[in-house]
């Protein structure tokens, strides 16, 4: 199962445990985007960040 | 099968991950970098791991994340994430002691209830013990801890065993004793006294240097958590310790040959919420789990000495 697959299956908004949607290559890189909150978790280094601190806020989604 | 090892950047936790790889189930490690100590170390610690098949790594917080969704696949959980430091705990601090270590349990317990879990490992402490009289000390004996950290981790440790008895959440504790070797926590005794050893500082003793302890060497540790998923006693707790109860001046003795030159000790008072003694009582753990500690201290030590060299090389 491609990374991606596998995070989204396990994987939710640690702020609102809404579905995340996993962006390949955005403005902020690599990372899940919470649509709800617009926070944007990036992945470094193949390593999901999932902390609301560390998450980057994004004014528009998509 | 796949293992959720929380505190997986940690001390204990890499080197658990590490067997369980090597003993062919998947791991999902999990961390959030407490500032507790330098995130090197743990960066350190993970290293090889990350580059391991079968191995994921989340930088998460327990307190945040969504635990039910996390532990869906997931078949034993070894809870190993928690607020570390006995003499840190009190005053203010108490308030991050009890989210990291009694709620962040809390947490992963509930989400446990609806998981199909084949156990729930906890790693609790010799810390729960306090300043007991009984030495050994078995598992039944009264449990008064000395430090708001030992309180913390006896709640939790509660709270395992009533998750197991109200909604079966198959949990087991196991109780280590003063755990080292190499990648141990920078504030931890031999890590320090090492690392002074190896920068020709002053090693710095809390109290008179007669404490003992029961040390325990990582892999006998890592073995413990092997025997437990083979042979599973849901709601009990172990005594994880090396087998010996060791003075800390007769601990300190070994070092001149082991750092191949002499050391200097001094004396600082002895700390709030550290305890006189501790020894392990591990007949029970090695009557139900087989469980039989291999490393002694002198060669322990030797093995943590080498890490310590490795690692403080370009200071």
């Amino acid at each position: 199962m491609p990374i991606s697959e596998e995070l989204l299956e396990i994987l939710a908004c640690p702020k609102c445990k809404g579905d995340l949607e996993y962006i390949k290559e955005g403005p902020h890189g690599e990372g899940l985007l919470c649509p709800q909150c617009r926070l944007f978790y990036p992945i470094k280094e193949d390593i999901p960040i999932m902390l609301i601190e560390e998450a980057i806020k994004v004014d528009e989604v998509k | 099968m796949q293992c959720l090892v929380t505190g997986v950047a940690g001390f204990i936790g890499s080197h658990l991950a590490e067997a369980l790889l090597r003993e062919g189930y998947e791991v999902i490690g999990i961390d959030c970098f407490t500032d507790y100590y330098s995130r090197q170390f743990k960066e350190k610690n993970i290293a090889g791991l990350n580059t391991q098949k079968g191995f994921r790594f989340l930088e998460a917080n327990l307190l945040q994340i969504d635990l039910k969704k996390l532990l869906k696949d997931v078949d034993w959980v070894f809870h190993l994430a928690a607020q570390a430091g006995v003499r840190a705990s009190w005053g203010e601090n108490f308030e991050i002691y009890t989210q990291n270590n009694v709620l962040a349990t809390q947490k992963l317990l509930e989400a446990s209830k609806e998981a199909n879990l084949k156990g729930f490992v906890y790693a609790s402490s010799s810390s729960v013990y306090g300043d007991t009289k009984v030495l050994p000390t078995p598992e039944k004996t009264y449990l008064q801890p000395l430090s708001p950290y030992g309180v913390t981790k006896l709640a939790a440790e509660h709270l395992c065993y009533l998750y197991y008895k109200n909604f079966g959440v198959p949990t087991v504790a196991l109780r280590y004793f003063t755990v080292y070797g190499p990648r141990q926590r920078p504030d931890m005794a031999f890590h320090r006294f090492l690392k002074a050893a190896l920068l020709g500082e002053e090693i710095e003793i809390y109290g008179d240097g007669q404490q003992s302890r029961d040390f325990t060497y990582i892999s006998d540790v890592v073995e413990a958590h092997l025997l437990v998923m083979k042979r599973f006693y849901p709601g009990e707790v172990f005594n994880i310790g090396g087998g010996s109860q060791t003075v800390l001046k007769t601990a300190l003795e070994l070092l001149p040959e082991i750092a191949g030159k002499n050391v200097n000790i001094i004396y600082q008072d002895a700390q709030k919420g550290d305890v006189r003694h501790t020894a392990a009582d591990i007949s029970k753990a090695k009557k139900l789990l087989g469980y039989q500690p291999k490393v002694r201290l002198a060669e322990g030590l030797r093995a943590e000495w080498e890490w310590i060299k490795e690692i403080y090389k370009y200071v």
